[in-house]
């Protein structure tokens, strides 16, 4: 991997600072001075009222404004700051990443490094983009690890039934079907782990891969999660972000996060082969749920466009990653009025699995497979948005829910077809 | 690359072996002989069988009478393949993709070309250059050793004018024994190891290592002093060399080979010679006994060790570990054609010897994938090539690898009189008719289902690591076995050696109330209960069932 190796406007942590600790906060950060006093703050006051000793590890991406420098005005002596240097990539100007933030995996192992180099009892990673971050956050995360009962707590932020679709539809399913625990948001940015975690987080040989700026989160999740770690779930309320310079474009964000977890499944198939059923999270923290964010300006319509323009134009497409009866089915939910569009969840189950195996097969070169995705997508998300009652966020839980068992349901189908290739597309 | 953990240093135990002769196998320059380019060229095909190693028979500079065996020089490799370059271009290839990469080095002998003979011939006697090899002023020492080339060799020492003594081989008389009573010798071999070692290789497999010992009212072969030597060996690669791995070739029983292993401290795998002709037995007798007997015969082996199992490979199907009787009944059946007999073996390939039957093929692969081992494929087995029994020595199950269906089978485009070695061209195996490009193109083929059956097993760690136990139904056609590890992997294994249908009753009692779930297709069977479990199975059909709790 290249680097861009300039990081000089950031100290590297003295000796001294690597005493141990009962925590360490790792927060990735580039040119975040106007938010990143905030997560600073709610992390040393997180840390004080859980009286544990800790300190903040910045990883920052060389900063250009006064990020550095303000959180080390923000933090006390009792949490002092300390900066890590890491490799950061050359950026493509042709490949947007995901999160904004190139080079996101070395930042977290640096992180982790350093608090495998304090003897932290936990880790928590933190977005510096999180201006309304609140210390009985950070409290949620670390607790539960330093109190021994979790190896890894992964953030659940209250979100609009129609927005983070992506995961409802097809992360979420997936993970919980194959992975065998239903972790709600299993490619969460905030996350806390365990010592033991975080030293398997560190043997894993995926930091260096290609995808890992994108995947890594998911990644150390379906780590901690087929280690047969302890998980659980932080409900933290809405997490508001403060904006991206650039927004990646939906094609994009689906073919990174998705192909990231398609990468994982590869990997991993001795494993998820083997899981049979699927487990709750235990969920932690007590947050106002009533607070849901506004909806989305999503038009179900223009969706349904989407998609039976993506029939017409993909069929031939989608022909050699799905079999013959699922593109009838298609066909028929393209014909569809609106009242009738409906795409179920055994013919969306099969649908993304058909991908996963064309995916592993090398039916076409992954960036066409997962574009071709795309409509598909969309055909789901106004299925689920025409349906009635899913702008509720209790109704909108109980059919993510349904559509995950449909997913469990539908589990031989992959695994079928995985170990016989000779049935992919029948 | 794998996105999972660290490099497990019991690699091999999970391993699948492709082990390729590199002259065989593509010719990237158009010389007629197979060299390291073409391999890295094919990477990407090995790659996709789902092979995860690649065991290269003798790539070392040789006069070659006997096929790279006859080393004479230990730090280089055979100009006729390439450079020492493009072997370092090959394993950087390799492990690119995952894959280790053996070598073979032949320990026990070199060839009469090699320096450190022709240095001993010279030298005086008595001096250490000299004893670099076995000398005797008679040939009438170590005469409990029996001849192994019984076709080619009358006595086990050779007279040698220039040194005026006779030096002792136990294989051809162009292929002098090393001298392990010499300190030095094995302090050269471990030099060779180095050399490769740190170039990358990941392991060696030990050629003919029983006999590196010679004492006088002994079989020469297995000696306590052999075992020495071979835990210096292991105890240097374990201090310079983690993860890498040792195979020793000794064509033993099973009892005998387990010394290999020693306490952990010699050889990592060994291969289980024994097995190999009784799976043939037992298809063509239609019955179990000669598999389950033999391996109820082997003895347990330390937890880091393993076994290495194979249908075929570059010598003759041997028939040294069978009893008399066993050997006439495996010539009667498997070589009417007395030309396809050699030594104490049959010189055929796989398909030929099961006549070319896709049934059979398949059941002896999935036999040899699930018992307790590493499995070995030999090359052109994956697409069920043919032999040339026409072609002397072993040579005609070392025919270039067929590619296509155009000249020369796509292995070179050089001239076909410029082939180390003609191609397979019968109307039956010929390249026309079996080759890799026609087979990807045909999804029923022979190669899709190796490559299915080698992704399948890599999926279960159990068949690399697991237990076994054996099963005994009435019907002794059928072949049953258990293997398990750990918690959650217990598989059932049932074959029908038969060519006609047969019922089953399993005693499966304790395993009730778990479900049986048809590996390939991932079918639940019925529940499993007290009463003995019933299956019918097709001609040569095989089952092999995950034993799954209920869904949670």
């Amino acid at each position: 991997m290249a680097s861009t190796g300039s990081s000089s406007s950031i100290a590297v942590a003295d000796a001294d600072s690597a005493r141990p600790c009962d925590a360490v906060v790792g927060i990735q950060s580039y040119n975040d001075a106007d938010t990143i006093a905030g997560v600073v703050a709610s992390a040393r006051e997180g840390m004080r009222r859980h009286a544990a000793t800790g300190c903040v590890i910045l990883a920052d991406g060389a900063s250009t404004d006064r990020t550095v420098a303000v959180a080390r005005e923000i933090a006390g002596d009792e949490c002092p700051v300390v900066a890590v240097d890491y490799r950061r990539p050359e950026v493509d100007p042709l490949k947007l990443p995901y999160h904004g933030r190139p080079g996101r995996a070395a930042a977290m192992r640096a992180v982790l490094q350093a608090a495998r180099d304090r003897r932290a009892k936990t880790c928590v990673m933190l977005d510096a983009r999180l201006p309304n971050l609140r210390p009985e956050s950070v409290v949620s995360l670390i607790e539960p690890v330093l109190r021994g009962e979790m190896d890894y707590v992964s953030a659940h932020y209250v979100r609009h039934p129609y927005e983070g679709a992506i995961t409802k539809s097809i992360i979420y399913p997936v993970f919980r079907a194959l992975y065998g625990a239903r972790l709600r948001q299993p490619a969460a940015l905030e996350f806390a782990c365990s010592t033991s975690l975080l030293d398997h987080f560190l043997e894993q040989r995926f930091w260096d891969a290609e995808g890992a700026p994108t995947g890594i989160d998911m990644w150390l999740a379906a780590t901690a999660v087929t280690g047969r770690y302890r998980m659980g779930e932080a409900l933290l309320g809405v997490r508001s972000v403060a904006m991206r310079p650039v927004a990646p474009d939906l094609s994009t964000a689906l073919g990174q996060i998705v192909g990231a977890l398609l990468v994982d499944l590869k990997s991993r198939a001795q494993l998820w082969h083997r899981v049979r059923g699927s487990v709750p999270v235990p969920v932690v923290g007590n947050v106002d749920e009533t607070a849901v964010p506004p909806a989305p300006d999503i038009d179900p319509e223009k969706l349904r466009e989407s998609f039976r323009l993506g029939y017409g134009a993909l069929r031939d497409v989608w022909a050699s990653i799905l079999p013959p009866r699922t593109i009838i089915e298609l066909k028929k939910v393209a014909d569809a009025p609106p009242e009738r569009f409906r795409i179920h969840d055994d013919l969306w189950a099969r649908i993304i699995y058909d991908f996963a195996l064309g995916h592993h097969l090398k039916a076409m070169p992954h960036e066409h497979l997962l574009g071709a995705l795309v409509p598909l997508y969309l055909g789901w998300l106004a299925s689920f948005m025409l349906e009635p009652g899913t702008d509720d966020p209790d109704a909108a839980e109980q059919r993510i829910d349904r559509l995950g068992m449909a997913f469990e349901t539908q589990k031989p189908y992959l695994i079928s077809r995985w170990r016989w290739p000779e049935r992919f597309r029948s | 690359m794998s996105l999972r953990g660290e490099e497990d240093p019991l690699w091999y135990k999970d391993a699948i072996v492709y082990e390729v002769p590199v002259k065989s196998f593509f010719d990237a320059n158009n010389d007629g002989i197979g060299d390291f380019s073409g391999l890295i060229e094919k990477l990407d095909y090995l790659h996709g069988l789902g092979v995860t190693c690649l065991w290269l028979l003798p790539c070392f500079p040789s006069p070659l009478k006997d096929d790279g065996y006859d080393i004479s020089n230990y730090t280089d490799v055979h100009p006729s393949y390439g450079t020492i370059d493009d072997f370092k271009r090959l394993l950087a290839a390799a492990h690119e993709r995952d894959l280790k990469v053996l070598i073979e080095l032949v320990v026990n002998h070199t060839s009469d070309q090699h320096q450190w003979f022709q240095a001993a011939r010279v030298a005086p006697a008595g001096s250490s250059a000299r004893n670099f090899y076995v000398w005797s002023e008679t040939d009438q020492k170590y005469q409990d050793a029996r001849i192994i080339f019984i076709d080619t060799e009358q006595s086990n020492w050779a007279w040698d004018p220039v040194a005026k003594a006779y030096y002792w081989h136990r294989f051809f008389n162009h292929q002098p024994d090393l001298n392990y009573d010499n300190p030095e010798v094995l302090e050269q071999i471990l030099h060779v190891m180095d050399f490769w070692l740190e170039m990358g290789v990941d392991g060696f497999r030990l050629d003919a290592v029983p006999y590196l010992i010679e004492r006088e009212d002994t079989n020469c072969e297995n000696l306590p002093e052999t075992h020495i030597i071979l835990k210096a060996i292991r105890r240097h690669i374990d201090t310079h060399w983690p993860n890498r791995m040792l195979l020793a070739e000794a064509n033993q029983w099973p009892a005998d080979v387990r010394p290999y292993f020693g306490d952990g401290d010699e050889c990592h795998m060994a291969f289980h010679f024994p097995v190999m002709p009784r799976l043939f037995m037992a298809l063509h007798l239609e019955e179990r006994d000669p598999i389950v007997e033999i391996m109820e015969r082997t003895p347990s082996i330390p937890e880091t060790c393993q076994w290495a199992l194979f249908l075929r490979n570059h010598d003759e199907l041997t028939l040294e570990m069978v009893t008399d009787e066993e050997r006439d009944y495996m010539y009667l059946a498997y070589s009417a054609d007395p030309t396809a007999r050699l030594n104490v073996g049959i010189r055929r390939r796989l398909a030929p010897l099961m006549n070319n039957s896709r049934h059979r093929i398949e059941l002896l692969t999935s036999v040899l994938f699930s018992l307790p081992g590493t499995p070995i494929i030999y090359y052109g087995d994956e697409i069920g090539m043919g032999d040339d029994m026409h072609l002397g020595d072993r040579n005609g199950v070392r025919t270039p690898m067929q590619w296509s269906g155009d000249r020369n089978a796509g292995f070179s485009r050089a001239d076909p009189q410029q082939l180390f070695s003609p191609v397979i061209s019968d109307p039956v195996y010929g390249y026309q008719a079996v080759n890799v490009e026609s087979e990807e193109h045909d999804p029923a083929s022979l190669l899709h289902w190796t490559r299915n059956m080698i992704r399948l097993r890599r999926l279960f760690r159990v068949f690399g690591r697991g237990t076994i136990d054996f099963l005994q139904p009435a019907n002794r056609a059928v072949l049953a076995y258990v293997r398990r590890h750990e918690e959650d992997d217990t598989i059932l294994c049932v074959a029908n050696l038969a060519r006609n249908v047969q019922p089953v009753h399993l005693d499966l009692g304790e395993f009730a109330g778990l479900v049986p779930v048809e590996i390939l297709g991932y079918t639940e069977f019925p529940v499993i209960g007290v009463e003995p479990y019933f299956l019918t199975l097709g001609p040569y059909g095989f089952y092999w069932f995950e034993l799954q709790h209920r869904r949670r």
